[in-house]
């Protein structure tokens, strides 16, 4: 078209004030007129109305306008108004376009009228010069998908539902919670007519579950959507309940045993609930659910993955056997390793994070010790299974690495015998830790639970080599032969008589052999073998015992505790000191020469290297010297023909621990080279008894062989109900029986306080897998393995109506909230009223359950509150706490209430009378929000201090309860749901419609709607409204079939491309197709985002509608104008 | 054109679904912010030629915005990815044609984020200001 066609009509509006009261229309529009092209140029009031609409389509025709700009709000909002008027006038849709001077000018340049008008200009020059290229475009139309999906199952969602069911579409309702109803479901009555909540939406919700139009999908989540219009594909993630829907009946016996309990959500805090659990008796659908966040971080860290929180869940219930039974199903050790393990679990505790770890390994004890006192230990014997009897098993070395592993072959059906060489089994637990640490009979009882199970342990037997073993008929082997000998320092006189290794010396006290222990002894080293050393020498008459170790305090690797019962046992520790030197005195130790040490850098371990000091040497006068400085492996360890590592120790596989003999498996401190802890040991046991059992089948060592242990993402901790609270101290041995006895020191808790510490646990992962569900569903229905599912729709239209929550006053604390105990909110006042709540139906206070004489409720806590950002009402606030005043007074007449508010605001039909009936009730109201609030210490009552602003007077008032009128805000995923679906948010975070007068159930992206509170505050009857609203919105989309597509495509001009494969490689939807002359653009795959047009360099594909040379011009005009003057 | 001080003559390239829709959200919120950024509506930053840049600067802008949604949230999946590989190329050719690479700026902001939008303006604005007009088209001066 050549200039003298064109014949632009510019319009440029007013918008009331709103583009006015900034720019001055009439000159932009004169300026207009100026521009080659433009026939007409005018400024109108409203140019969207009826008036400014008929002005246009009037002048197009007096005018034969063939280009129209319209200057005024974004096209964002009325682009289509202005089209469809342009096409009604019958100029094509696509030769008309719109400037946007409110938005982008008007609103925002407020402050400079000159500069906004002359952007304002410069504005309508460049969309001028992009008018004289368009080109007249058709629509092509798409089928709509017949289905809808509505995300969100409160009132809101389930009204669209129903509609959109009742329409004929299917309809998928997605709900996070595992019961449909959302807020409304929770509350006790709903005002004006103060109806049952429940009672009224119970049928509507039953309804949904049974429509047959209507795929319920509860307890479930959007993970992502694709698509446009009629043609949207969701993942949505069907989260597992751990029990097949299909068969739960709701019966609730699962929940009946479960023995985690957690804070209510659907009681707002006032009440607990079960792992296992129902959200109230009438949720659709009628299901139980186990909340299971994850593996317990103490699990994780035990090396033998020992389930912490199930046997702490069942010992809060005083069910001890079955405690002790979760513990034993990994290891027989419960009261051994409850008294010598280094628990790594309490260093993962997360209790640890905000007071003390959970003494989890005194607990365990108790349960052993427990067991030990009322009748000793029962195991049934376990028959083997007849198949896996045929290939019997042989554990060579009977310590706890070797037991482990044969306990758990043993519970797996296989026949083991454990060949241990001394005369009794146990390894160091027996030969090297004292027994004021660790009783004889303890150990004695529970290596006895494998005796009863039927485990084979011939001790006094030695064995030499695999072969001989083979020999007797063994399949599999376990070699678990320890680090028996001793590292020594090698320095001047250590082969004196009287220097002893600390092995040699705890092994000969602990066979009852005579040792002859001086009156000074020193002990070389800093861990636990070096304390075991001290305390036993003390115990054996020692009157001056030193542990002289070359690093400080913090490197030591001992047990801290064991450190500190040292110290307190009268033995003196010399830090950052070594020996250098052992003199003798008639062939007898007479003292130690050492020097001081510094730490240096760190060393291979990490930890700083000790350096010595020139010229700090002291001595010290002996008369033993025993060596702690570590283990190391003996040659017969490794029998004979299993290959050793370049130190000595047994080489393995890290992952299967096979040795370089197929069908023998090594593990332990013979591995290691020593200073393994038990725990560790028995961790390769168990690692030695999965990969003997699967060689044994001969099935793949590796693969699948991994725990299913899923850590946490996010431990939820209850702040509000958090009370401070530390470990007990362990009660332990008088001073004057540990000097002479070997008296075991530690006592053990007594039952009360194993009890009370059990309750410190915070049931991080809630659902704890102890399996009493299981055992309890006669259906069996519980199913610990179900995993997520993600479930794929296509449909055409998406209805969000995800709702709300009520603020939290728990940051601020305000008004007492969280800290008083009978300062409670609205929504848990609605629980305490509710028969179905918490103290079915009584609005009991919670410090001492009595039903309250005065109440007060505050309004407006965290609405229309400029300090946190929330200054907005809340809309319900009024209304609601009115309904509970008047509850109150139905209930108990005498009751005193007092609402403290700001405003009343009683709007529409129906709340007024609400007010006024409050009032004739007796319910006081007082014009002035409280200052300040304080509370009685003794009877827990507050004070309301407050003014009335109508009277002046200054009150100070006693209430039993204050309730809290609290905010209404968006849900904490609020945010990233709009990122997903590419939603806007509006300024308070709740997700914004297109325009919140004459859009409010549309987004911005064609095909979702929005519905309810998700929008921001509102009550029942409004979010009805809503869902019915969108699902009119999704039905009038939908039913046409047909939806017209942009024509915004790419388009390919051949006779230019030369196949470089730029623009096809880069399209995200694959639109681009064939070669040479046949190469196109398929249009119903092209989105037009144009893309492949940015990156061409031959200019052979474009975009429609937003061509390169209609963009050029845009761009020239915008550099080159300033308010309309060339630059 | 106020007499005496330089007033920065700003294109931004838009998004329709993303920077369009926060320029917006920064209007409903009626936040304030200079008048010198003129917007060019585009569907998807990744409709941005480099050659359209290029062209802005020779023919007279003083700085060039190219914005859109965040690497991730593209209406169109990968075109802000493009959008992204171009902007770096363009910083680098900046250098080649005697610009200060200032005056070519890459802002993401979402749909709700008109603060960022009326931000990202006000400091381009004030950055421009500071270095000057745009040295091809007056007269050579380079800061």
């Amino acid at each position: 078209m050549t200039e003298s066609d064109l014949r632009i009509g510019v319009f440029v509006c007013h918008c009331g004030l709103n583009i006015a009261g900034t720019v001055d229309c009439e000159s932009v529009a004169e300026y207009a007129g100026t521009l080659p092209g433009v026939a007409h140029s005018d400024h109108l009031l409203f140019t969207c109305s009826d008036d400014g609409q008929a002005n246009i389509k009037q002048k197009i025709k007096e005018l034969n306008l063939n280009r129209v700009i319209v200057a005024s709000c974004t096209p964002r909002t009325h682009e289509p108004v202005f089209r469809a008027c342009v096409e009604e006038a019958g100029l094509n849709r696509y030769l008309y376009d719109q400037v946007n001077l409110r938005e982008h000018v008007s609103w925002v340049h407020m402050d400079d009228h000159e500069l906004a008008t002359e952007k304002a200009k410069t504005l309508v020059r460049m969309a001028v010069e992009r008018a004289k290229y368009l080109e007249p475009l058709e629509r092509k139309a798409v089928d709509v998908i017949q289905k809808a999906a509505v995300i969100g199952a409160g009132v809101a969602g389930i009204s669209a539902a129903l509609d959109l069911a009742d329409a004929g579409f299917e309809t998928t309702l997605i709900e996070s919670r595992p019961t449909i109803g959302g807020q409304m479901a929770l509350l006790d009555k709903v005002f004006p007519q103060n109806d049952c909540a429940i009672c009224i939406l119970g049928p509507i919700m039953s309804k949904v579950g049974q429509h047959p139009n209507i795929n319920l999908m509860t307890y479930s989540e959007l993970d992502n959507v694709e698509g446009y219009v009629g043609n949207f594909h969701l993942n949505v993630r069907k989260k597992s309940r751990y029990i097949d829907t299909e068969k739960c009946n709701g019966c609730g016996d699962c929940a009946t045993v479960c023995p985690v309990s957690v804070t209510n959500e659907y009681e707002f805090g006032m009440g607990e609930r079960r792992a296992a659990y129902r959200p109230f008796p009438q949720a659709v659908p009628n299901k139980y659910t186990i909340d299971k966040r994850g593996t317990s971080p103490c699990r994780i860290a035990c090396p033998a993955h020992v389930n912490v929180q199930a046997f702490l869940a069942l010992l809060k219930e005083k069910k001890y056997d079955e405690a002790l039974e979760i513990y034993r199903k990994n290891s027989p050790f419960a009261g051994t390793l409850g008294r010598i393990c280094t628990n790594p679990c309490q260093a993962d505790c997360e209790r640890g994070k905000y007071d003390q770890a959970v003494s989890i390994r005194n607990l365990h004890r108790f349960l052993a010790d427990y067991e030990r006192d009322n009748g000793g230990i029962k195991i049934d014997p376990i028959v083997p299974d007849k198949k896996k009897a045929k290939k019997p098993v042989a554990i060579v070395g009977g310590g706890p690495s070797g037991l482990a592993c044969a306990y758990d072959l043993a519970r797996d059906g296989y026949s083991v015998t454990v060949f241990e060489a001394r005369k009794e089994a146990g390894g160091l637990l027996r030969w090297g830790i004292p027994a004021y640490r660790l009783p004889r009979d303890v150990l004695r009882d529970e290596i006895g639970i494998l005796k009863q199970m039927g485990v084979t342990i011939k001790t006094g037997t030695k064995v030499e080599s695999i072969a001989e073993l083979k020999a007797q008929g063994f399949k599999a082997f376990y070699v678990a032969t320890g680090a028996s000998s001793s590292r020594m320092m090698n320095i001047k006189g250590e082969n004196t008589k009287g220097v002893l290794s600390a092995i040699e010396f705890l092994d000969k006290v602990n066979s009852g052999k005579t040792v002859n222990i001086g009156k000074k002894v020193a002990v070389i080293g800093g861990g636990n073998a070096a304390i075991d050393a001290a305390r036993t020498a003390k115990r054996l008459g020692a009157k001056k015992v030193t542990i002289v170790y070359r690093r400080s305090r913090e490197e030591m690797p001992a047990i801290p505790s064991e450190i500190d019962e040292a110290e307190h046992e009268g033995i003196q520790i010399e830090f950052l000191a070594t020996p250098i030197e052992i003199d003798t005195k008639e062939k007898l130790v007479s003292s130690m020469k050492c020097i001081r040490m510094r730490l240096g850098a760190p060393d291979e371990s990490g930890r700083r290297r000790p350096v010595p000091i020139p010229d700090s040497e002291f001595k010290i006068s002996v008369d033993n010297i025993i060596m702690a400085i570590g283990q190391g492996v003996t040659p017969e360890a490794l029998l004979t023909k299993l290959e050793p590592t370049q130190w000595g120790s047994l080489e393995v596989d890290p992952v299967t621990l096979q040795t370089n003999m197929k069908g023998v498996f090594g593990g332990g401190d013979v591995v290691l080279g020593g200073g393994g802890t038990a725990i560790e040991a028995v961790a390769a046991g168990k690692e030695a008894a999965k990969s003997i059992d699967r060689f044994l089948r001969g099935v793949d060592l590796i693969e699948g062989r991994e725990d299913f242990l899923i850590p946490i993402e996010k431990i939820d901790v209850d702040e509000e109900a958090f009370k401070t609270r530390y470990a007990p101290e362990m009660p332990t041995l008088s001073m004057s029986k540990r000097k002479t006895t070997f008296e075991e020191v530690e006592l053990g808790f007594k039952e009360a306080v194993a009890i009370a510490e059990a309750e410190r646990c915070l049931s991080c992962g809630i659902c704890c897998e102890c399996e009493k569900c299981v055992e309890a569903c006669k259906l069996d229905a519980v199913n610990h393995k179900l995993q997520d599912e993600i479930v794929e729709l296509d449909v055409g239209t998406i209805i969000v109506a995800t709702g709300f929550q009520t603020y939290d006053p728990l940051e601020t604390r305000e008004f007492g909230y969280g800290t008083f105990e009978n300062v409670i909110t609205n929504a848990q006042l609605e629980r305490l009223t509710n028969a179905a709540g918490p103290t079915q139906g009584k609005p009991k206070r919670p410090s001492d359950h009595e039903i309250p004489k005065r109440v007060a409720f505050v309004q407006c806590v965290g609405s229309r509150d400029r300090r946190i950002g929330q200054d907005y009402c809340c809309y319900i606030g009024c209304a609601n706490s009115l309904k509970q005043a008047i509850q109150l007074k139905e209930k108990f007449p005498d009751i005193e209430v007092t609402i403290y508010t700001m405003d009343v605001r009683t709007h529409g039909l129906g709340y007024e009378g609400l007010y006024r009936r409050a009032r004739s009730m007796g319910v006081l109201i007082v014009k002035g929000r409280p200052s300040e609030i304080e509370e009685i210490p003794d009877t827990k009552s507050l004070i309301v201090y407050a003014e009335d602003l109508y009277t002046g007077e200054r009150l100070e008032t006693t209430s039993d309860l204050v309730v809290l009128a609290t905010a209404l805000i968006p849900n904490d995923d609020t945010p990233e749901l709009a990122r997903k679906m590419k939603l806007s948010t509006g300024e308070y975070g709740f997700l914004m419609e297109a325009h919140p007068k004459l859009r409010p159930v549309d987004s911005f992206q064609d095909g979702v709607f929005l519905a309810g509170a998700t929008l921001g505050p509102m009550d029942i009857p409004k979010a009805v409204a809503y869902g019915k609203g969108a699902a009119a919105g999704a039905q009038a989309l939908m039913a046409p079939g047909k939806f017209y597509v942009e024509p915004i495509y790419a388009e390919i001009n051949t006779d230019l491309c030369f196949d470089c494969d730029l623009c096809s490689d880069m399209c995200p939807y694959g639109a681009i197709t064939g070669k040479g002359e046949d190469r196109r653009v398929m249009f119903e795959l092209c989105q037009g985002c144009g893309t492949c047009a940015g990156a061409c360099p031959h200019n052979a594909i474009d975009m429609r509608h937003y061509r390169r040379q209609q963009i050029m011009p845009q761009i020239m005009a915008a550099v080159r104008m300033q308010g309309g003057v060339v630059l | 054109m106020k007499e005496g001080k330089f007033e920065p003559n700003i294109v931004a390239f838009t998004c329709n679904w993303c920077s369009y829709g926060s320029a917006d959200l920064a209007g409903i919120s009626r936040l304030q912010y200079p008048p010198n950024a003129k917007v060019i509506r585009l569907m998807c930053s990744g409709r941005i030629d480099p050659v359209m840049v290029i062209e802005s600067f020779k023919n007279g802008a003083d700085g060039v915005m190219v914005t859109g949604c965040h690497i991730g949230d593209c209406h169109y999946s990968t075109g802000n990815h493009r959008t992204q590989v171009r902007f770096d190329a363009l910083q680098k050719a900046m250098k080649v044609m005697g610009l200060n690479p200032e005056r070519l700026r890459l802002l993401w902001a979402s749909a709700s984020e008109g603060q960022q939008w009326a931000e990202g303006i006000t400091e381009m604005t004030e950055k421009i200001r500071e270095i000057g007009p745009n040295p091809i088209t007056a007269g050579g001066i380079t800061k």
